[in-house]
């Protein structure tokens, strides 16, 4: 069975731009495991920037995005390997 | 003519602050992140907004004054072109991005609800208050480095009509806007509920911008109270003290608002005076703006778990903003909407410092503070 390692960021309340730094950086450490598919950076939080900065770097770099409102703020998938 | 202006600006002041705190939160227009993004992620998306709104307000303001729409040219509350300018704004470079949010931005992320905001609008209040501790060896400093005695904007210093200078300017932005906006640049993907495109955010603000100058007598400017209200605050538990400090006695604001003929004062003091009238109402306003903003989407919230890195962050860059915004003086908000559009030339100074503050601050905040 194929599975998926999901490296999990939760970031809420942080100063600017907090959020968009530690994704990018979570992203280039594990940039080859999310291009082969094995794995998936999904981030949690309360920064509307963010929620326009991250998807926008991530097609940067080659990787999707998903983007969806949850109770307390925002969740964004970031994977590649489609 | 009115016979007692400060009704008009008190409103006026608040729904301007109102309509920009609501916008700025839906937009997430941050000016820090303008500037800031150029440097740590080499994002220009935020700039070229930035450079809209002041393209917008250029056309605006010109168009304004020669109309007769516009009757105070330039805006009071400029000094002397000084270095005092370009050390204000290095350090109002470095404070903002370490805040997390300029003076402005940093009210409207606290009205949605950031405690981290909150430590950064006391940070300012504490810079503020301090910086009248140091005025008048930084004044006499000021005094003593004028880069140009009988000018406050580069027109005048050329001796030419504005027009001469802000149309081809104007022009040549508008032309490049368009060509950016046609190749897709001005707008990308938004996936925030309630999100307002940063380009239509730009807009409006210059049209605030233009209408404070307008009803007013200038744009939107609000640092001042910052160090009002310190003192206010001080004045509580060290009121001679404060009645003894310079910087309190001042009285930095003087003159005849539109639509009325009576001139109104006021300074950095704890009394309640015209600067309390202009900035007291944009200030709750901008916070008010945002709480409503937020509370309507369902998003506010009070967002106080923060590492300790950034608690210390949020409050130092706090402190550096409100010592800068006095040193500057001003903050961006008044040079970079009110003062680049008329092409001042204290606030084209306080640019040329803000880009090396802001790189710096970027730097630091990249190595010492989120890890």
């Amino acid at each position: 069975m194929f599975v998926i390692h999901t490296i999990d960021i939760n970031i809420r309340g942080h100063i600017c731009p907090s959020c968009l730094l530690l994704t990018l950086r979570a992203l280039n450490q594990n940039g080859e495991a999310l291009r082969a598919g094995t794995a998936e950076v999904v981030v949690v939080t309360d920064d509307r920037h963010a929620t326009t900065t991250i998807p926008a770097s991530a097609d940067r770099m080659g990787f999707h995005t998903e983007v969806t409102r949850i109770d307390d703020g925002y969740r964004i998938r970031i994977f590649g390997g489609v | 003519m009115l016979e007692q202006p400060y009704l008009l600006i008190v409103v006026s002041s608040l729904t301007i602050g109102l309509t920009a705190g609501f916008v700025m939160h839906r937009s997430d227009f941050c000016v820090t992140a303008c500037f800031r993004d150029v440097f740590l992620i080499r994002d220009f998306f935020l700039m070229r907004q930035m450079l809209l709104l002041v393209v917008a307000s250029m056309v605006l303001f010109e168009a304004g004054r020669l109309t007769g729409a516009i009757t105070i040219y330039p805006f009071p509350g400029f000094s002397a072109p000084s270095l005092g300018n370009v050390i204000g704004g290095f350090v109002f470079g470095i404070g903002m991005v370490l805040a997390g949010g300029c003076v402005c931005g940093s009210l409207f992320k606290l009205g949605a609800g950031s405690a981290a905001s909150l430590l950064a609008v006391v940070g300012m209040l504490v810079g503020s208050t301090l910086y009248a501790e140091i005025h008048p060896q930084w004044s006499s400093f000021a005094k003593s480095t004028v880069l140009i005695e009988d000018a406050v904007t580069l027109p005048q210093w050329f001796k030419l009509s504005p027009t001469a200078l802000l149309l081809p300017l104007a022009a040549g932005g508008s032309f490049w806007l368009f060509r950016e906006f046609r190749a897709g640049r001005m707008d990308r993907a938004a996936f925030a509920i309630g999100h307002l495109a940063p380009w239509r955010a730009a807009l409006i603000l210059a049209l605030l911008g233009f209408t404070s100058y307008v009803l007013i007598g200038t744009p939107m400017v609000i640092t001042t109270s910052y160090a009002k209200l310190g003192a206010s605050i001080e004045s509580l538990f060290a009121p001679e003290h404060v009645k003894n400090l310079a910087y309190f006695s001042l009285n930095s604001l003087s003159y005849t608002p539109p639509f009325s003929d009576q001139a109104i004062t006021g300074g950095p003091g704890p009394q309640l005076d015209a600067i309390a009238a202009i900035q007291y109402p944009l200030l709750i306003g901008i916070v008010g703006g945002a709480f409503f903003s937020a509370a309507h989407l369902g998003e506010w919230r009070l967002q106080w778990r923060l590492p300790r890195r950034q608690f210390a962050s949020a409050l130092t860059g706090g402190l550096l903003l409100g010592l800068a915004a006095r040193m500057a003086p001003s903050c961006n908000i008044h040079h970079l909407w009110g003062g680049i559009p008329l092409l001042a030339l204290p606030s084209l100074l306080f640019l040329a410092g803000l880009l090396p503050g802001t790189w710096l601050g970027a730097r630091l905040l990249a190595r010492f503070v989120i890890r």
